[in-house]
């Protein structure tokens, strides 16, 4: 009220021309009510902001694995730690091909050198026998036999491609007596990729 | 884009427990939905195909996340441990 008779004072004094000094606001307010009015905005603005939208619109979901299970993903300090006395970085790779119709297994050393090479085929199962997940499963076992013969018993296992052969292949290598350090999935996969073959016509 | 090789896509095996690390590397590769779109990309997606596919996954999502909401409100509770005799 106060306030309001002072500005009609102003108004009524320019009307007139009247030289007015405006009081400072500072010294007359008595702003009880609007420094609360101020402090309830603050303290809605610092709150987050109440998300009813779609889930993940402001709010991303990360997956729970990575606190609980980070001992099983790799970081940096990973290259050279030692795995049955070498570094991890200087351990055999055992690439994996697979595919609906086929299982192809070869040994590298850490240089990418290819020393043994083994598919479904090789060993013995033809036609639609090789892309099934058994003749993945002992072309795997006879490959590791060889492997250690190398000497090569601690490997890294690099997975190529979607197929049955795929665990089973893995499982394969651990029965034939290989150390498996790791499993890295190498699958190309491109998210603009060039036109595909058309598909097939059932 | 090319990632650093044996540090992505990646799982250590704990224990020579190998199933379990191919369980969570498969699990990853289907969250990421990297498995998806290498099974879409084997065969060309026509456009058509590909609007009934997008429309498909938006539907599903609205009533996944409604649907969850409605579980989550019928399986509220208030009491101090909410599931007695399961932990």
């Amino acid at each position: 009220m106060y306030i309001k008779a002072i500005l009609n004072a102003v108004r009524y004094a320019k009307r007139v021309n009247l030289p007015v000094q405006m009081p400072l606001s500072s010294s007359i307010h008595t702003s009880v009510c609007s420094r609360k009015a101020e402090d309830r905005k603050e303290m809605l603005a610092s709150l987050p902001a109440k998300d009813e939208g779609t889930v993940g619109e402001k709010s991303v979901d990360i997956d729970t694995l990575i606190n609980r299970k980070s001992k099983f993903f790799p970081d940096a300090a990973i290259a050279t730690q030692l795995f049955n006395g070498m570094p991890f970085n200087e351990l055999p790779v055992c690439n994996i091909r697979v595919s609906s119709n086929n299982t192809i297994i070869s040994v590298t050393d850490y240089k990418g050198v290819p020393r043994l090479i083994r598919s479904c085929g090789i060993e013995g199962f033809k036609n639609t026998r090789k892309g099934t997940n058994i003749a993945a499963q002992a072309t795997a076992v006879s490959i590791s036999a060889k492997a250690i013969e190398l000497g090569w018993k601690t490997i890294r296992v690099k997975v190529r491609g979607l197929g049955p052969g795929r665990m089973s292949a893995i499982k394969g290598l651990q029965m034939g007596g290989l150390n498996i350090v790791s499993i890295t999935d190498n699958t190309p996969v491109s998210w603009n990729p060039p036109r595909p073959r058309k598909q097939r016509s059932l | 884009m090319r990632h650093v090789q044996f540090l992505a896509r990646t799982v250590l095996v704990q224990n020579n427990n190998v199933e379990e690390a191919c369980r969570m590397l498969n699990r990853v590769l289907g969250k990421e939905e990297i498995l998806d779109q290498f099974r879409r990309t084997r065969f060309y997606e026509k456009p058509y195909q590909v609007r009934r596919r997008v429309n498909f996954e938006k539907c599903k999502a609205i009533y996944n996340e409604d649907m969850n909401r409605k579980i989550q409100f019928v399986l509220r509770k208030n009491r101090v441990e909410p599931f007695p005799g399961c932990s």
